[in-house]
C-alpha cells in the first residue's frame, strides 16, 4: 500500500486518543527546548548541531556570561575562544549558530502547537495558548538582543516555504511586546512549576522596555517600572533567606524564583542545562567534586577580577558579602594572566548541585534549575528604572529593595545617595552574574563596547582593551544566511 | 574431447562440421563426440562464446580446446527484464563476467569489480572485513539523495537499506557464487527500472547448473595482511624531547610515576626526574598480522538429467588489521533451473542464505586512540593494585577528608578498548525468488513472466564487556568506591522482510521484412520494505554506579519500524529494422510511499536508436572491421531514497515521545512534532548518450567501446539547512535545484598474442565525468552535510555551489614564507579590501574527473599471470590528521591531566607554526593534497596441474593484494570516498594463497 503506516511514530490524532495530556505534553516540550538538547537524551539533539554544545541555555551563558566581563572559559574550543577573548567574531562561529537555530527551532514548534490548539477541545485552552505565546516571544527576545533582526515566523505563514521577509529589531519588538500583552491577559496568576503565569510574562515584558532604548532607540523605563511593581506587587513572590538556597540542587522549593529552567539528574538530562554551569566550573586538579554534588569537573569557566573585585576591592576574606564567599580561590591566582590556564582566576561556586535543604549524593547531572527570572533581578530593576527617573519608581522603594537584596547577603545597607548608575551596574553585577544577563546589561549601560570599561581579556589581550560598536550584535550565521537569501549580515561582519 | 581452455572443463553442445559439407554432429554432455571423417579432412569447430577453430584430422581420436571468445558479439547480456546480445544492446552496458573478475583476497563482491569497467567508481570506506563499498557509476547524480546504483540480485531489486551488523550489502553474495556482472549505464537501458534507477543499475547473475553429470569444484584460499602505512606520529622518545622543548610545565605528566622516588621534574634539566618513561607504539599495539580463509565447494550438474542445479556452500574466516574486528560467514545458495512442459516453461528457482557474525570494534575509540595516546605510556600494567584488568590506565586520585575516589583521566587505553569489549553482530539472511517464464502454447510468441522474491533478515546484535573493563568504570556515590560492570551493555534485535512481485507479458515476432523482429513487453512491479526492530539500552545508576535497563516508558521496547512501498508499471518496445538499425522505447512509471498522493508518481520515458554499421553493404565485407555499432539514447530516470536521513515518512506530520532522561513538566510525558516536508517529490535525471562499439581486425584483436554521456538532473533531493523559523528544524529534505553532468568513457580490450600455449591480454578503461551544480533556486550554494572536518561537529569543508562542481572544497588561500613554510593564520586577501574573511574563500573540487584502470592477462601453457591497477587523476583530500593531530598546543592536556601524541613535527609530517588550529585556520588549502594515484590492486600468478590425479584438475595460484600503491599524498591514504581523511581504518596489504580443485 503506498500510504504506509508508522508504529512507532504517532499522528496527532493517535496521540490524543492514546493520552489526554498529550497537548500538556507538547507544551512540555516547548519548555523543555530551552534547557534540554533533544527528545532522546543528553546525546540526543532536536538541530543538526552538536547535541552537547548547543542546548538554549548553554548557549545563553556561552553568548551572555562569557562574552562579558565576569566570566571566562579556558578550553581553547575555536569558536568558544573568540566568545571569550570578544575577538575576531565571524559568520563562521558555530556557538552563534547554536543559539540561533534553538531560536528558530522553538519558534515553529510553538506556531505548530498554536494551530494544534486550533483543533483540539480543551478546557484550559487559553491559558495554554498564553503560555505558548510566552514561549515564543521568550525565543524571540533572544533574537532581537544576540541578532537584532531575523524572519517574523508566526502561525499565520507556517508552511510557507517562500522564505520570509527580514524584519528589523523595530518590528520583532513590536510583535513581542503584542505577544506578551496579550499572554499576560491569557495567563493565570500562578501556574504548575516550570510553567509561566502573569508575572512570568511581565517580567519579560519588564526587560524588554529595560533594553528598550538599545532595541529600537526609544527609552521605555516608564513601562518597565509599570510592569516589575505589578509583579513585585502582585505576584507573591519574596526573597529566599539564603542566597545559596537559590542555586542548590533542591531550588525548586525557592519562593524568589519566577521562572525556572528546570534540570533534574534523572529525568531532565542535559549537557547543557545547569550541569554545563556546575561542572564547567569544576576542576579535579584543584577541587573535590563531591563536595558540590558533582560527578564531573570540566576544568572550564572561572570568573575575573571583574566580578569578585566588586567585593570588598577583591579581599574575600574579610568580606562580610556572603555572595563574595562563592569563589573558590585554594591553589588559584586572583589575576588572569593567561585565561587558557585553570589556576589562573576564581572558580565560581555559586551553583552548586548539593541540596540546601538536606542531604544528596553527587550525580553525573545536575538537578539545579536556572532562575532565568527572580525576584533579587525584578528589585534591581526597579531600582534602575528609579535612578533613570521612570515615572512610577520611586526612589526609596528603590532603596529598600536593593538594601533588601543586600541584606540577605550581609552585604550591609546602602544611603539613597548611593544609588547611582554605577552602583546599579555593580550590585547587578554581584547579585546575578553567571545568571546569562551580563552582555545585555553592560550594552545598556554603554560598557561592553569601546574602551570605557575594560574587564580581563576583553578584545583579546591580558589587561583589556576596546571592542568595536558592531559587537553589541553577534553575527548571523552562515547556514542562516545559505538557507533565506532575504536575510542579510548584520553590520561589520 | 572438446575442452574449455580457461576451465579445462569438457564443453558440451559443440558443434562439429566437416569442412565443405552439411555433415557434422555435436558433443555430448562430457565433450565427446563422434564423427566419420577421414584423415586429412578438415573439421569445424564452433561454439557460442569460443573462437571458431579448424583441425586437420590426424587419428582417430582428436581432441580439441576452444579458447573462449571474450567479445563475442552474441554472448548474452543481462538486462532489465530481459536479456539482449551484445551485437543487439541499444544502451550503455557493460557486462564483466568470470574471467575479468579481481582476484586473490576477495570477501565481498563488489570487489571483483573494482577498476574493471569504465564508469563505474567503487571506493569502499578502508580496510574492514566487511567495509561498505561506495559504487558511484558517472559520478551519481544526486547531491545528498543516495546516489548508489541500484543493484539486482537474480531478477530481484535488493533493498539499499543494510540489515542491522552489515556494513557491506554485497558480502551477502558469495563472490564465488557469480556468474557475471551487468552494468547499465545510461538512461535508455535503466529507464526500465525508473525510479531507483538515476545512477545506474548493476545487475547480479548467479552461476546455473548444467545438464549432464555432476561436476564438483573446491576452492580454498589463506590470505596474510598486514598494514601498509602507519601514521607518522611521535615516538616514546621524541615525544618527551618535544615536551621537554614546547610545554616544559607538563614533563610531569610524561611517563608513570617512579614509586621508587619522590622527585618532581625539574624541567631546567635534560633528564626527566621521578617519572618512568615508557616508548610504545600505540598503532603497533592495535594493530596485526591478520590471516583470512576462504573456503568454497560447489556442484553443478543436473538431477535425472533433467534438472539443472547447482549447489554451493562457503566458509569465510576474515580477520581485520586492528585486533578483535574479526568477521565470519557461512554462505550457503541453490539454484534450480527445469525447463518443463516440452521447454515451454522456464523455472528459475534461486535461494542464497548466508549467516555472518562480525565483532563491531569501537573504531573512532581504537584508531583515535592509538595516535592520541601518550608513547611514554605503557600498554600493560601489572602493578600491585591495577584495577583494569591488567592494562595501563591513567588516572585521577581525588581525595576527600574521608575516602580517596579513583577517577578515569584522559584517553581511554586503546587495546583494552578492543580486548574488553566484545559486540557480536549476528546476521542471517535469505534472498529467494522463484521466476516462471511460461511460452504460451498457442502463441509461442508470447511469453508471460513472473517473478517472486522475499528478502528476509534478522539481526542479533550484543555488547558485552568483560570484568575490569576501563570502559564500564563507575563509582558508587553512597558508598564511595569502585564499581565495575561487567556483562551486557546493548542488544539490538532487527527483522526485514522485503517482498517483491514482479510480472510481465512479452511479446516477440520475426518478421524477417523491414521489420525484421520486433518485440514489446509490460508488465507491474510491487516491492514493499518492512524494517522492525528493538533496542534494550543501559544506563549507569546515578548513585550505586550499576548499569541498569533504561526505561522507556512510552516506547519500552525502543521499537523502530519503517517501511517503504514502491509500485511501478513499466513496458518496453524492441523494433529491428533491416536489422540493422535497432531501436528501443521504455516508458516506466513509479509511486512511492515516500511522498504524499498529489507528489507520488514519476513518469520515466526513454528511447534508443543502434547503427549496426557492420552490417551496411559499404562495411559487410571489410576483414579488418568485425563489429561496428552506434548508439544514441536519451531516458529520465528518478530518485526518491532519502530515507537515510529524513527516515519513511518524511512528507506527514507525526509526533515522537521523549525518553525517560528527556521529560520536562512533572506528570506529563513530553512529545515533540517530528519534522515534515509535505511538498517532496521525485528528484528527475535526463541522460544523453552517444556510444560507440567496435571490433577490428581478425579475432577481434582489438575491440571495446567509446561512450559520451550529457546529463541534467531537476529537482534534487537533496537534506539542506531550512528557511529559519519554517519548518520544525534547522534541516530537512527539500528539493533545491538542478546539476548537469558530462563525461566520456573507453573501455578496450587488445589479444596481443592469442595461440593455443600462450595468449597474453591487455584491457584498459578510463573514463572522465565533470558535473556542475547549475541552479538551487533560491540559494547559490548549500553546504555538503558529509564533509565534516574534525574540529568540532557541524564544520563543514565543501559545499554545492552555483557553477561550481558539487562537493567543493570552500577554502582560504595559504600564504608561505621564503622557505616554504606555511604561515599560520596567513591568507589571501583575494578581493583586496584588508580583511581576510569568507569572500576570499574560493572553491577547489574534491572529486577527482579521471579515473582509470587496466590490467594484462598472460597464459603460457599450464601458467598463468594476471595482473591489475586502478587509480584516479586529480581529486582533492582534506588531510586531517594535520589538522588534529598537528598543532603543537595538541599536546596539552584540556580538562585531563593526560598529554596527547601529535605529528611528528621533527621529520615534517606537521609544521612548528601551527600552534593552535582556530579561526580560518581549519579552512586552509594547507590541508588539502592531491589525491591522483595509481594502485596495483592485485598480482596473480597460478599453474594448473590436471593429470596428476585422474579426473581432477586443479589450479594453485599465489596473488599480492594491493601490494603498492604510487602517490604524492601525504597521509594514509589517498583513496578517500568523502576525501576527508581521518580514523581512516588501512587498507590491508595482503599474500593469499589458494588452491581450486575440479572434480
Amino acid at each position: 500500500d503506498l500510504d504506509t503506516q508508522p508504529e512507532v511514530e504517532l499522528s496527532l490524532d493517535e496521540l490524543l486518543d492514546q493520552d489526554p495530556n498529550a497537548v500538556a505534553g507538547i507544551l512540555s516540550r516547548l519548555y523543555a527546548s530551552f534547557a534540554l538538547s533533544g527528545p532522546d537524551g543528553a546525546g540526543s539533539s532536536d538541530i543538526d548541531d552538536n547535541a552537547g554544545e548547543s542546548p538554549f541555555l548553554r548557549g545563553i551563558i556561552n553568548l551572555q556570561d562569557f562574552t562579558a566581563d565576569a566570566i571566562k572559559n579556558r578550553w581553547g574550543d575555536d569558536g568558544l575562544d573568540q566568545l571569550t577573548t570578544t575577538s575576531n567574531w565571524d559568520e563562521n562561529n558555530k556557538f552563534f549558530r547554536y543559539l540561533y537555530n534553538r531560536i528558530y527551532y522553538t519558534i515553529p514548534q510553538a506556531n505548530n502547537l498554536l494551530l494544534v490548539l486550533g483543533a483540539v477541545d480543551l478546557d484550559n485552552k487559553d491559558q495554554i495558548e498564553g503560555e505558548v505565546r510566552f514561549i515564543r516571544a521568550l525565543a524571540y527576545y533572544y533574537l532581537i538582543d544576540c541578532f537584532g533582526k531575523g524572519v517574523l515566523a508566526t502561525e499565520e505563514n507556517y508552511g510557507t516555504s517562500e522564505p520570509l521577509p527580514e524584519v528589523d529589531r523595530q518590528e520583532l519588538f513590536t510583535y513581542v511586546e503584542n505577544e506578551l500583552l496579550a499572554a499576560e491577559e491569557l495567563l493565570p496568576d500562578t501556574n504548575e512549576y516550570g510553567r509561566a503565569n502573569k508575572s512570568v510574562a511581565r517580567m519579560l515584558l519588564a526587560k524588554l522596555y529595560m533594553n528598550a532604548g538599545v532595541y529600537t532607540g526609544t527609552e521605555r523605563f516608564d513601562d518597565a517600572a509599570t510592569y516589575i511593581s505589578k509583579i513585585i506587587d502582585e505576584g507573591g513572590y519574596s526573597l529566599d533567606a539564603d542566597f545559596v538556597s537559590i542555586f542548590s540542587g533542591d531550588n525548586f522549593m525557592s519562593n524568589e524564583i519566577i521562572f525556572p529552567l528546570i534540570a533534574d539528574s534523572q529525568n531532565s538530562q542535559s549537557y547543557g542545562n545547569t550541569t554545563y554551569i556546575i561542572n564547567g566550573s569544576l576542576g579535579t586538579e584543584t577541587m573535590t567534586l563531591s563536595q558540590f554534588g558533582a560527578e564531573e569537573g570540566w576544568s572550564g569557566h572561572r570568573a575575573t577580577k571583574a566580578w569578585y573585585g566588586l567585593f570588598n576591592n577583591g579581599d574575600l576574606a574579610n568580606s562580610t558579602d556572603d555572595r563574595a564567599a562563592l569563589f573558590w580561590t585554594e591553589g588559584h591566582s586572583y589575576e588572569m594572566t593567561d585565561y587558557k590556564k585553570w589556576t589562573d582566576g576564581y572558580p565560581s561556586i555559586k551553583f552548586r548541585n548539593t541540596f540546601y535543604y538536606s542531604a544528596s549524593n553527587p550525580t553525573s547531572f545536575s538537578s539545579t534549575d536556572f532562575p532565568l527570572f527572580r525576584l533579587a533581578d525584578a528589585y534591581l530593576m526597579y531600582a534602575e528604572c528609579a535612578v533613570r527617573g521612570a515615572a512610577g519608581a520611586s526612589m526609596s522603594t528603590a532603596l529598600g529593595y536593593v538594601n533588601a537584596v543586600r541584606n540577605r547577603s550581609n552585604a550591609g545597607s546602602v544611603a539613597q545617595s548611593d544609588l547611582t548608575l554605577n552602583f546599579i551596574m555593580d550590585e547587578r553585577g554581584r547579585e546575578l552574574n553567571f545568571e546569562g544577563h551580563r552582555r545585555s546589561d553592560l550594552i545598556r549601560f554603554g560598557k561592553f563596547t569601546g574602551n570605557s570599561y575594560l574587564w580581563p581579556w576583553k578584545g583579546n589581550t591580558v589587561n583589556g582593551t576596546s571592542i568595536p560598536d558592531t559587537y553589541k550584535l553577534f553575527p548571523i550565521p552562515l547556514t542562516a544566511l545559505e538557507a533565506n537569501i532575504n536575510l542579510t549580515q548584520n553590520p561589520g561582519y | 574431447v572438446v575442452t574449455d581452455a580457461t576451465t579445462q572443463e569438457p564443453l558440451p553442445g559443440v558443434s562439429i562440421l566437416l569442412k565443405g559439407t552439411t555433415q557434422g554432429t555435436a558433443t555430448d554432455f562430457d565433450g565427446n563426440y563422434v564423427l566419420q571423417a577421414n584423415l586429412g579432412d578438415t573439421l569445424v569447430f564452433s561454439y557460442i562464446g569460443f573462437q571458431s577453430k579448424e583441425v586437420v584430422v590426424s587419428g582417430s581420436s582428436l581432441s580439441v580446446v576452444l579458447l573462449e571468445d571474450t567479445t563475442t558479439l552474441d554472448e548474452v547480456v543481462i538486462i532489465g527484464y530481459g536479456t539482449t546480445t551484445v551485437k543487439d544492446a541499444t544502451g550503455s552496458v557493460s557486462s564483466v563476467t568470470t574471467e575479468d573478475f579481481n582476484k586473490g583476497a576477495i570477501v565481498s563482491t563488489d570487489q571483483l569489480l573494482t577498476g574493471k569497467t569504465a564508469g563505474v567508481r567503487i571506493t569502499n570506506n578502508g580496510g574492514q572485513p566487511d567495509s561498505a563499498p561506495n559504487i558511484r557509476i558517472r559520478g551519481g547524480s544526486s547531491l545528498t539523495a543516495n546516489n548508489s546504483p541500484l543493484i539486482v540480485i537474480d531478477g530481484i531489486p535488493v533493498d539499499n537499506t543494510n540489515p542491522a551488523g552489515v556494513s557491506n550489502p554485497l558480502t551477502l553474495v558469495n563472490p564465488n557464487d557469480v556468474e557475471s556482472f551487468s552494468i547499465l549505464k545510461d538512461a535508455s537501458a535503466t529507464a526500465i527500472y525508473g525510479s531507483r534507477a538515476s545512477n545506474g543499475v548493476i545487475i547480479i547473475t548467479t552461476k546455473k547448473g548444467l545438464s549432464g553429470e555432476f561436476k564438483f569444484n573446491f576452492s580454498t584460499n589463506t590470505t596474510v595482511s598486514k598494514v601498509g602505512k602507519k601514521i607518522d606520529m611521535m615516538d616514546g622518545d621524541t615525544f618527551a624531547r618535544f615536551i621537554k622543548e614546547y610545554h616544559p610545565d607538563y614533563t610531569n605528566y610524561l611517563g608513570v610515576d617512579d614509586p621508587s622516588t619522590d622527585a618532581v621534574d625539574d624541567s631546567s634539566t635534560d633528564a626527566i626526574e621521578g617519572r618512568i618513561l615508557y616508548n610504545t607504539d600505540w598503532q603497533d599495539a592495535i594493530y596485526r598480522t591478520a590471516i583470512s580463509f576462504d573456503h568454497n565447494l560447489s556442484a553443478r550438474g543436473s538431477i535425472l538429467k533433467t534438472v539443472p542445479i547447482r549447489m554451493s556452500l562457503g566458509y569465510t574466516e576474515s580477520q581485520g588489521l586492528v585486533k578483535t574486528s574479526d568477521y565470519e560467514r557461512i554462505t550457503g545458495s541453490l539454484k534450480l533451473t527445469p525447463r518443463l512442459l516440452d521447454d515451454h516453461l522456464k523455472v528459475d528457482v534461486n535461494a542464497k542464505g548466508i549467516m555472518s557474525k562480525k565483532n563491531a570494534i569501537d573504531e573512532g575509540g581504537a584508531l583515535g586512540g592509538a595516535v592520541n595516546m601518550d608513547p611514554t605510556k605503557p600498554v600493560y600494567d601489572n602493578s600491585y593494585g591495577n584495577l583494569f584488568g591488567g592494562y595501563y590506565q591513567n588516572v585521577k586520585i581525588e581525595e576527600d577528608d574521608e575516602y580517596n575516589i579513583t577517577r578515569l583521566d584522559g584517553q581511554w587505553n586503546p587495546v583494552a578498548l578492543l580486548m574488553q569489549r566484545y559486540r557480536p553482530e549476528r546476521v542471517q539472511k535469505l534472498l529467494a525468488n522463484v521466476e516462471l517464464d511460461y511460452k504460451m502454447h498457442f502463441l509461442p510468441e508470447l511469453r508471460a513472466v513472473a517473478n517472486v522474491g522475499i528478502e528476509a533478515s534478522k539481526s542479533k546484535i550484543k555488547e558485552v564487556y568483560v570484568d575490569n573493563s576501563i570502559a564500564t568504570y563507575q563509582i558508587n556515590d553512597t558508598e564511595h568506591e569502585s564499581v565495575f560492570n561487567e556483562g551486557v551493555n546493548y542488544r539490538e534485535n532487527q527483522d526485514i522482510v522485503n517482498r517483491t512481485f514482479e510480472g510481465y507479458l512479452a511479446y516477440a515476432k520475426d518478421l524477417g521484412g523491414a521489420i525484421n523482429n520486433f518485440d514489446v513487453q509490460a508488465g507491474y512491479s510491487y516491492q514493499n520494505f518492512k524494517n522492525d526492530g528493538n533496542k534494550e539500552i543501559y544506563r549507569y545508576n546515578l548513585d550505586t554506579g550499576v548499569r541498569e535497563v533504561q526505561p522507556n516508558e512510552q516506547n519500552p521496547t525502543n521499537r523502530y519500524f519503517n517501511e517503504l512501498n514502491l509500485q511501478s508499471f513499466f513496458g518496453r518496445a524492441n523494433i529491428n529494422f533491416y536489422d540493422r538499425y535497432l531501436l528501443t522505447l521504455s516508458f516506466r512509471a513509479d509511486g512511492s510511499s515516500l511522498f504524499v498522493k498529489d507528489n507520488r508518481w514519476g513518469y520515466f520515458p526513454a528511447a534508443a536508436l543502434a547503427w549496426k554499421v557492420k552490417e551496411e553493404s559499404f562495411l559487410k565485407d571489410v576483414d579488418v572491421v568485425n563489429n561496428l555499432k552506434l548508439r544514441l539514447g536519451w531516458g529520465r530516470t528518478g530518485q526518491q531514497d532519502i530515507t537515510g536521513q529524513v527516515g519513511f515518512y518524511p512528507s506527514v506530520p507525526l509526533f515522537e515521545a521523549g525518553s525517560a532522561t528527556s521529560q520536562y513538566l512533572s506528570g506529563y510525558a513530553l512529545y515533540s512534532a517530528i519534522n515534515f516536508n509535505p511538498d517532496l517529490t521525485w528528484e528527475k535525471a535526463e541522460t544523453y548518450n552517444a556510444g560507440l562499439d567496435f571490433g577490428l581486425f581478425k579475432g577481434n584483436i582489438l575491440s571495446g567501446s567509446f561512450d559520451v554521456y550529457y546529463r541534467t538532473t531537476k529537482d534534487l533531493l537533496a537534506f539542506v539547512p531550512t528557511a529559519p523559523g519554517q519548518s520544525l528544524g534547522s534541516s530537512f529534505a527539500k528539493n533545491v535545484g538542478e546539476t548537469e553532468s558530462k563525461g566520456f568513457e573507453i573501455n578496450f580490450n587488445v589479444k596481443a598474442l592469442s595461440q593455443e600455449k600462450m595468449a597474453l591480454e591487455f584491457y584498459g578503461n578510463t573514463s572522465y565525468n565533470r558535473a556542475e551544480v547549475t541552479n538551487l533556486k533560491d540559494a547559490t550554494y548549500i553546504s555538503a552535510i558529509e564533509s565534516d572536518i574534525p574540529t568540532g561537529t557541524g564544520v563543514k569543508l565543501a559545499r554545492h555551489a552555483v557553477g561550481y562542481q558539487p562537493y567543493s572544497a570552500w577554502v582560504f588561500k595559504q600564504l608561505y614564507d621564503a622557505q616554504g613554510n606555511p604561515i599560520h593564520g596567513a591568507f589571501a586577501d583575494f578581493n583586496g579590501d584588508g580583511v581576510v574573511d569568507n569572500d576570499d574563500r574560493y572553491y577547489k573540487a574534491l572529486r577527482p574527473n579521471w579515473t582509470f584502470g587496466f590490467g594484462f592477462n598472460f597464459n603460457y601453457g599450464k601458467l598463468d599471470l594476471s595482473s591489475s591497477f586502478r587509480g584516479q587523476i586529480g581529486g582533492q583530500v582534506y588531510n586531517s590528521r594535520r589538522l588534529s593531530l598537528g598543532w603543537v598546543d595538541k599536546a596539552i592536556p584540556n580538562n585531563s591531566n593526560s598529554l596527547s601524541n601529535v605529528l611528528d613535527f621533527y621529520n615534517g609530517a606537521a609544521d612548528f607554526n601551527f600552534v593552535n588550529v582556530q579561526g580560518n585556520v581549519p579552512f586552509s588549502d594547507y590541508f588539502l593534497e592531491d589525491a591522483s594515484f595509481l594502485r596495483c590492486e592485485n598480482i596473480v600468478l597460478g599453474y594448473r596441474l590436471d593429470d596428476a590425479v585422474p579426473n581432477v584438475s586443479m589450479r594453485f595460484y599465489g596473488a599480492l593484494n594491493n601490494p603498492f600503491i604510487i602517490t604524492k599524498y601525504d597521509g594514509q591514504d589517498p583513496e578517500n570516498f568523502n576525501a576527508i581523511d581521518n580514523n581512516f581504518y588501512p587498507r590491508p596489504r595482503s599474500f593469499t594463497i589458494g588452491v581450486n580443485v575440479d572434480f
